[in-house]
Parts: structure tokens; sequence; C-alpha cells
């Protein structure tokens, strides 16, 4: 075909762009990864049996508000990574923001009198702590790199990182209702490790998942 | 900022509204960019290239935001579609840095601004002397010829365009002598 016969065809059938779409595509896919990744943790993992009560207190929020936070600054990146040469120097700064104030919490934390640090730290999970997290993100990675691709990403590795980043943060916030862990050096250590593993198998991904 | 953003930022905004006479504008001009852009750099396959990326830039039209530049956005496609090509034809992937100027620098446009410029500063001679330094520099017609045409000698001519240019040369503040 010759070019100019393509850009006959191609604005012969031009329909107005839907508005807002970059935004619409991403709710879709990340609102639909969030139901099926609290679906499965309702069926594999069953919410903490003290739900409830845990909401009446400050750590279960401290947790919640870590993972969100990763999940929006995840979900931004995503917007500007899905556009072809947008830049995503803020986003990425910001996420030093949440660490460094859990860094501060844990910190205070650990270093108060008479408390017992092995436990501070390991808790009863960090052995399942970061698996259970990267289990949660699965639903949520289908249905991210679905709605990335739908956009025209155009630094696949950085792009896959973000949306590899957004999917943890998302399962790690679904995976705050079932774990019973409380304590801000347990969160820093083994939710980040789970959420940056989510953010690294993202990156590797990239090449052959989001390649348009 | 590259000259022809902010008239096919319009053309994309209207072409993003429905507007096909804007569209189709733009389209032909940016594969006007795009060809001189791969010709560069893939030789013989560049007008498949052209056709990838129009496609692309077709189909990924709703994810332009406005606040960015349009010429960026399009550059950042063009530099996609082409770093796939190679990675498909498993050539040496690496794409040197650049900025989206480079993609918009050599082509049609550029030429047709220069015209422009030119066009602007060749008002500023009188109505015959414009004219003859048009018939002899930019048509390419024979000095002889326009002797003849306008019924003066070759010299006059001659000196005509001699003088028109020098007085041009002034006016950007350099010293044209010829």
């Amino acid at each position: 075909m010759k070019t100019d016969d393509l850009i006959a065809h191609l604005s012969g059938d031009l329909a107005p762009a839907p508005p807002h779409y970059v935004g619409r595509v991403l709710a879709m896919g990340l609102g639909l990864g969030f139901l099926l990744s609290a679906i499965l943790m309702l069926m594999a993992m069953g919410p903490r049996p003290d739900l409830a009560l845990a909401m009446a207190g400050g750590a279960f929020w401290m947790k919640l508000a870590y993972t969100l936070s990763f999940a929006g600054l995840g979900l931004w990146l995503v917007e500007r990574l899905g556009r072809s040469d947008a830049s995503a120097r803020k986003p990425t700064l910001l996420l030093l923001v949440p660490v460094i104030l859990l860094l501060v919490v844990a910190v205070v934390q650990f270093m108060a009198p008479g408390v017992n640090r092995h436990q501070l730290v390991m808790g009863d999970s960090w052995r399942v702590c970061a698996i259970d997290i990267l289990t949660l993100s699965v639903p949520v990675f289908v249905t991210v790199f679905w709605a990335l691709r739908k956009l025209a990403p155009t630094r696949l590795t950085l792009a896959g990182a973000g949306a590899g980043l957004l999917a943890g943060a998302a399962g790690a916030s679904v995976y705050a209702f079932h774990c019973v862990e409380y304590t801000a050096p347990f969160i820093l250590i083994w939710y980040t490790t789970g959420i940056a593993a989510a953010a690294l198998i993202g990156a590797g991904i990239s090449r052959w998942a989001l390649r348009w | 900022m590259i000259a022809a953003e902010a008239q096919y930022r319009d053309w994309m905004l209207a072409g993003l509204g429905g507007d096909r006479t804007a569209y189709s504008r733009l389209l032909a001009q940016l594969s006007g960019h795009l060809r001189a852009y791969f010709a560069r750099r893939v030789g013989a396959d560049a007008e498949d290239l052209v056709q990838e990326t129009l496609i692309a830039i077709h189909t990924k039209r709703a994810t332009y935001d406005p606040a960015l530049p349009f010429t960026a956005w399009v550059h950042g496609i063009a530099r996609y579609k082409l770093i796939d090509a190679f990675r498909r034809n498993k050539r040496r992937a690496t794409v040197p840095l650049e900025d989206a100027p480079e993609l918009f620098a050599h082509d049609e446009a550029e030429a047709a601004a220069a015209r422009r410029d030119v066009e602007k500063l060749l008002a500023k001679l009188p109505p015959q002397k414009r004219d003859l330094v048009r018939a002899v520099k930019l048509e390419g017609h024979s000095i002889a010829e326009e002797a003849k045409a306008r019924g003066v000698s070759e010299t006059v001519v001659k000196v005509t365009v001699h003088r028109a240019l020098k007085s041009l040369g002034q006016e950007l503040g350099g010293h044209s002598e010829n």
C-alpha cells in the first residue's frame, strides 16, 4: 500500500478519540485487578480474624497507607510511562517519601527500650510475606499489563517496572487485610521486598509483555 | 521549541476531535519527517517503518497528552518503532540519544519555512528588483533571458541583481558580496 493511500485510509474513517482514554483504561485495569486479587485473598488465605479490631488501631492503617502510597505512585508512573515520551521523574523520586517516613517509625520502634527486636523485624510470617504479596499481585499484573498494552509505552523496561510496582503495591494492599503483622520494621523490610520484587519482575517481562 | 509544534499540535487536537482534513494534513506532514528520519537510519526499509509509525500514531492517538509537546510524542513513537525494527532484525539495538528536533530537522517543512523567510526578505525590495531577483536567483532564469524579456542590457540586469542582494545582505547585518 502506498503511504498516501494509507493516510487517506487512516483519516477517512476517523472517529473522535475517546476523552480521558488513558485514565479510563488504567482505572479499569487496576479496578479489575484489585477485585480479582481480593477474591484470591479471600479464597486462598482469608481475612485476618481480628480485622475489625485491627481497623480500630493505628498499625493497620500505617501498613495500608504504606502500600497504597506505592499503589498511587505506581499508577502515576504507569500513567506517565504509558504515553510516549512523558517524563516519570517526579513519581519516581516521590517513591522515596513513604520509605523514609516508615524508616523513621521503624528506627523509633527498634530503638525503644525493652523490645524484642527479633520479633519486631521477623514477626511470625516473614517467610511467607513477600511470596504472598507476589501471589496476590498476579491478577493485577495481568490486568495492568493488559491496560498498559493499550497505551503507548516507548521505554518498555521502565514502564514494566512501573506496572510491576503498581501490581505489587496492589497485591500488598490486599495482603494487608490478611496479614497480622503490625510493626514498622517488619512492614518496611518484608512488604518493601515483595513490592520491589514485583517491580523487578515487571521490568524483566516487559520486553515481550509490553511490545506493541 | 520546534517551529512546527504549534501547527501540528493544533491539527492533532482537531484530529482528536474528529476533523479529518486537519488530521490527514498532519499525517501527510509527519510522513515527510518520518521518511527522512528513517531513510537516514535504515535505508531501503524506511517506507515500511514510515507506514508502521503512521499506523501507531493513529491507533495510539488517544494517549497523546495535550499538556505535553506533540513533536516529542511523535518522536517517542518513531524512535520506539526504529528500535523495535532493529530488534526484529537482530541488529545492534542502540539508537543514539537524541531529541525530537532530530526528527523534525531535515525535511520539506523546514524547506518551506526557509522559503517563507526568503519571501519575507524579498518583500523589502522594490517590486521591479524583487521580480528580477526571484527570476534569476530563485526560479533559475538566465540573465540573458531576463534582459531580453525586460528590454534592457544584460549588464543592467547583472548590476541590479547584485545591488539588490547586497542591500539584502546589509539588511541581514551580514556582508553578502555576491
